[in-house]
């Protein structure tokens, strides 16, 4: 019961989570808001989760053209330099105050996400991705 | 764009993206996504695409932080990712036929709810 419950909130998730955008963060809420689980185990969970939905939908993205190797280069090195940093600062913290400044992120994520308007002629100024 | 100025802001918006991904254990597509797409001058679906390829490595990184600091139980984490990896392919192959602009402001009122619930209990 527990198990399917769990199963089918991945499955969900998982498929937000192929889009780039809101997947990831939507488990983090179910987990701690819905199913008990501490911020920072649920932290932990939601990044391993990520793993097999991202690495599962990225063929499909691959093939539609849609991965654009020139940014996402410089984007890993760096990312991958702050995100050991702040995984190793996030894991020291209080529990209580982890979670206060994680409301505070969602509510900054949510009103930009809610109030934000896109320019109009954003698509047709976009470059195009290299077919190599 | 200029080639050097495409690595700058690539490397800039990475980073933003690695310091939120690693300190709330996700959300770095919430960062990355608008990045790329004003300052790298990705399209939407080339952005929101990326921005898996990326995060997906800073993930890998992470979460073996998390275990070694004692965070991550594998057990436990089994379920959803079995879900996950159900969701992905699902999510993969539809991406091209979903309306993400509209989808956007619908998980924008859930993120506003976890929010409160994050906050207030």
């Amino acid at each position: 019961m527990t198990w399917g419950i769990a199963f089918a909130a991945g499955t969900v998730t998982g498929v937000l989570s192929a889009f780039g955008i809101g997947g990831g963060s939507l488990l983090l809420i179910y987990l701690t808001a819905f199913a008990g689980v501490s911020q920072q185990a649920a932290q932990g969970i939601n990044l391993l989760y990520f793993l097999p939905a991202a690495a599962a939908s990225l063929p499909s993205h691959h093939k539609n053209g849609l991965l654009d190797k020139k940014v996402i280069l410089p984007a890993v090195l760096a990312g991958l330099i702050a995100a050991a940093g702040t995984a190793w600062l996030s894991n020291t913290l209080d529990t209580g105050l982890l979670r206060k400044l994680f409301g505070i992120f969602l509510l900054y994520i949510g009103i930009t996400q809610l109030v934000k308007r896109d320019k109009p002629g954003t698509k047709n100024t976009s470059r195009q991705p290299k077919a190599d | 764009m200029e080639k050097r100025s495409i690595w700058k802001h690539a490397a800039l918006a990475g980073g933003a993206a690695g310091l939120v991904n690693g300190f709330f254990g996700g959300g770095g597509g919430m960062v990355l996504v608008p990045l790329l797409m004003s300052r790298c001058g990705l399209e939407r679906r080339q952005a929101f695409a990326s921005s898996v390829a990326i995060i997906l490595p800073l993930c890998v990184l992470s979460a073996a932080i998390y275990y070694i600091r004692g965070n991550l139980d594998l057990i436990q984490a089994l379920p959803y990712l079995a879900g996950g990896l159900v969701g992905g392919l699902i999510g993969g192959r539809i991406f091209e036929k979903v309306p993400v602009a509209w989808l956007k402001r619908g998980f924008a009122l859930l993120i506003l709810y976890g929010a409160w619930k994050a906050l207030t209990t």
